[in-house]
């Protein structure tokens, strides 16, 4: 005990002076974390909550399209330019300002709309009456069916980006239709205003089923939606701990060129309380600065406009959880340190396989939109079950039974790290 | 105290044997040089006796324990100077000395007593709390034989202490040796510094490529060769090619 705990107070002497490495340990993660927040925060908010600037040529002119208008600019996503410099748009200098991306999207409502609409909600309307037995017919003539509301988008907008936009506008041309078809029919039995109901509300009535998201949890007050912060803050804090690899196996490669390993194989006892202190030191060390990295998401973020952290509600789960991911870190630096001879080949191999292990483990991007061959080698990755895992307590009310397996994952993976790296260092002995 | 008998050690992948059937013994209580060229074996052999290296041939016995099977037993009795300064070079001196004194079990109390002492005997008390990579050689070299005390060794087994170091340093190393050596306890000690060896050894090996060339007391071998001084007896046996 007395030995583990030397070692441990050495580790932390060495560490103290090292402040690059405390700096690669602190810093680093903060600045990804703060960084990454604020560059995916776009991508994960919905599109309804943003707003775009679209230019909107409008050859119609009639009643149509300034319903359209207002219902676009009433829905708050769109601000509506028609007119550049002054001069109003036309087709070709709206195709170009689309097409060199200097507006991501344009709307194009074609001459004839209102006449359109106009004419074929007369057809639904006269069809209508005729069903129930209303007399009168509205004037109308054929369709026809080639006019269509155009909308181009910018050449680099996103498919997801684009469905949005047409939907939105979708949803609006339709409710506006319907609107006109409501009042074509109060039409039909002659004179405006006489046979209407005027309190009765066509569209309230028309709209009374909406479509909107609730969480699937069972606490109403905590939504704990998806959002940049809660994506990128675990994320990139699991990133950081395992980039404490390059600290730990520069320390065990410095102690073994440096001669003290030599020393310290020279002192009786079991080597086994030395690695223990070593582990010790270095899994605490990955467990404080994760919480640390949490109290960033959750004081810091919205500091600078992002939401605050949600944190788990299960801090025991949450604390074994760290500290799994802290053994694999720790084991796994302790692995590479062993393998290699030299911190110049060590050190880029180790910053590699973390990039890259972040990479395939759902760090950069959530793993379910990887490929799925990326997905299968994400099961590799133990910083993928790491994030599932902190997930899976900060996001859906978990109990233990759902970190079980990201948990013993991680822990078995620490065990074959450390029969390697002892297999290794067996190896060596000249 | 020390037997070896038909020792070998060939590294992997290497060609030629870096110990090649070396024997000899040792009485307890001597100041012993074990002397030869660069690449003769010196630090391959002393590697062996400490248990470091577990793969070789042949028989190792010190102080009663067989390097193979008790090698625990003798980790208690003996203590090794690296010719590698091993301490963190950016741990003070007396933290280094601290850690490697808790791996010895040592009560704290008398860990800080003892360090004190050493660190005064060795001049390096106004040190205590620099970093070791701020040391000069000298210090290094004395702050490195003081981790290897803190168990109390019988044996005291020095790699090249002397190396590169200045008078002032080695005179103070060489002076504690004798005064280690004077309490009862045993030395061996590597050198390529003939004249050095000369003054201080009870009794010196030379070994070459591997092989024992020759063992006895200084005054012995000197005589029995006809020769003035141990360095023109040690280029008479090992020839004058440059090693490397
Ligand atoms: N780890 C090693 N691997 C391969 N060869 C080695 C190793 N260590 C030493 N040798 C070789 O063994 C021989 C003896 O080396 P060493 O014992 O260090 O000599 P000395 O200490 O007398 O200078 C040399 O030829 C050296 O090249
Ligand atoms: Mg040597």
């Amino acid at each position: 005990m007395k030995r583990i705990f030397a070692t441990y107070i050495k580790e932390w002497q060495l560490i103290r002076r090292d402040l690059g490495g405390l700096a690669l340990l602190f810093l680093m993660p903060v600045l990804l974390i703060t960084i990454m927040a604020l560059v995916q925060d776009a991508p994960f908010k919905d599109y309804k909550d943003l707003k775009f600037e679209a230019l909107f040529l409008n050859q119609d002119k009639g009643k149509v399209s300034q319903s359209i208008k207002e219902g676009l600019l009433k829905s708050g996503q769109f601000i509506l330019i028609e007119s550049i410099d002054q001069k109003p748009l036309d087709l070709n200098l709206t195709r170009k300002l689309v097409q060199d991306g200097s507006y991501k999207l344009a709307i194009v409502i074609p001459a004839g709309t209102t006449a359109e609409i106009v004419n074929s909600a007369n057809q639904i309307a006269n069809e209508i009456g005729k069903k129930v037995g209303i007399p009168g017919s509205l004037p109308h003539r054929e369709s026809r069916d080639s006019l269509s509301i155009d909308v181009m988008f910018d050449p680099v907008s996103k498919p997801t980006f684009r469905v949005a936009i047409l939907n939105a506008i979708d949803k609006f041309t339709t409710r506006i239709q319907a609107d006109i078809v409501l009042e074509r029919i109060g039409k039909l039995n002659g004179g405006e205003g006489e046979g209407q109901d005027t309190s009765f509300n066509f569209e309230e009535k028309l709209h009374a089923l909406s479509v909107k998201e609730v969480s699937s949890q069972q606490q109403k007050q905590k939504i704990s939606m998806m959002n940049s912060v809660q994506h990128n803050v675990p994320a990139w804090a699991i990133f950081g701990m395992f980039f404490m690899i390059i600290l730990i196996c520069e320390n065990i490669i410095n102690e073994r060129t440096q001669g003290s390993w030599t020393r310290l194989k020279l002192i009786p006892g079991s080597f086994s309380h030395i690695l223990i202190g070593k582990m010790l030191f270095y899994v605490l060390l990955g467990i404080i600065q994760f919480y640390l990295m949490l109290m960033v998401g959750v004081y810091l973020m919205p500091y600078i406009g992002l939401p605050s952290l949600h944190l788990s509600e299960t801090p025991f789960l949450l604390l074994i959880m760290v500290w799994s991911i802290a053994m694999c870190a720790t084991t796994f630096g302790i692995l590479v340190g062993t393998v290699f001879k030299t911190t110049q080949q060590a050190l880029p191999v180790a910053a590699m396989s973390v990039v890259i292990l972040s990479a395939v483990g759902g760090v950069w991007v959530p793993v379910e939109v990887l490929p799925s061959i990326l997905k299968n080698i994400s099961l590799i990755s133990p910083m993928r079950w790491g994030l599932q895992g902190i997930n899976n307590l900060l996001l859906r009310e978990s109990c233990w039974q759902d970190i079980l397996q990201p948990v013993s994952i991680l822990l078995g993976g620490s065990v074959i790290t450390m029969v390697l790296a002892w297999w290794v260092e067996n190896r060596r002995k000249g | 105290m020390l037997h070896v008998k038909h020792l070998v050690k060939q590294y992997p992948n290497t060609e030629h044997l870096s110990v090649d059937d070396l024997s000899f013994s040792f009485e307890a209580g001597k100041i012993v040089g074990l002397l030869g060229p660069n690449g003769a074996g010196k630090t391959t052999t002393i590697s062996i006796l400490c248990g470091l290296i577990k793969d070789f041939n042949g028989e190792v016995t010190l102080l009663g324990c067989n390097v193979k099977t008790k090698l625990q037993d003798l980790l208690h009795k003996i203590s090794i100077v690296p010719q590698q300064i091993a301490l963190y070079p950016t741990l003070s001196c007396k933290e280094n000395l601290m850690y490697y004194g808790r791996l010895y079990n040592i009560p704290s109390k008398s860990l800080k007593i003892m360090i004190s002492d050493y660190l005064e005997q060795f001049g390096l008390h106004d040190h205590a709390d620099k970093q070791i990579k701020n040391y000069s050689g000298g210090m290094k070299r004395r702050a490195n034989i003081i981790a290897s005390l803190l168990n109390k060794p019988e044996l005291l087994i020095l790699d090249e202490p002397t190396a590169g170091v200045d008078v002032q340093s080695r005179s103070m190393i060489l002076q504690f040796l004798k005064d280690f050596n004077a309490k009862g306890n045993s030395v061996i000690y590597t050198s390529h510094l003939l004249d050095e060896a000369e003054s201080i050894c009870d009794e010196v090996l030379i070994i070459d490529h591997g092989k024992k060339v020759i063992q006895g007391t200084p005054q012995e071998l000197i005589a029995a060769h006809q020769t003035d001084n141990l360095e023109t007896l040690f280029l008479k046996l090992t020839g004058n090619t440059v090693r490397d």
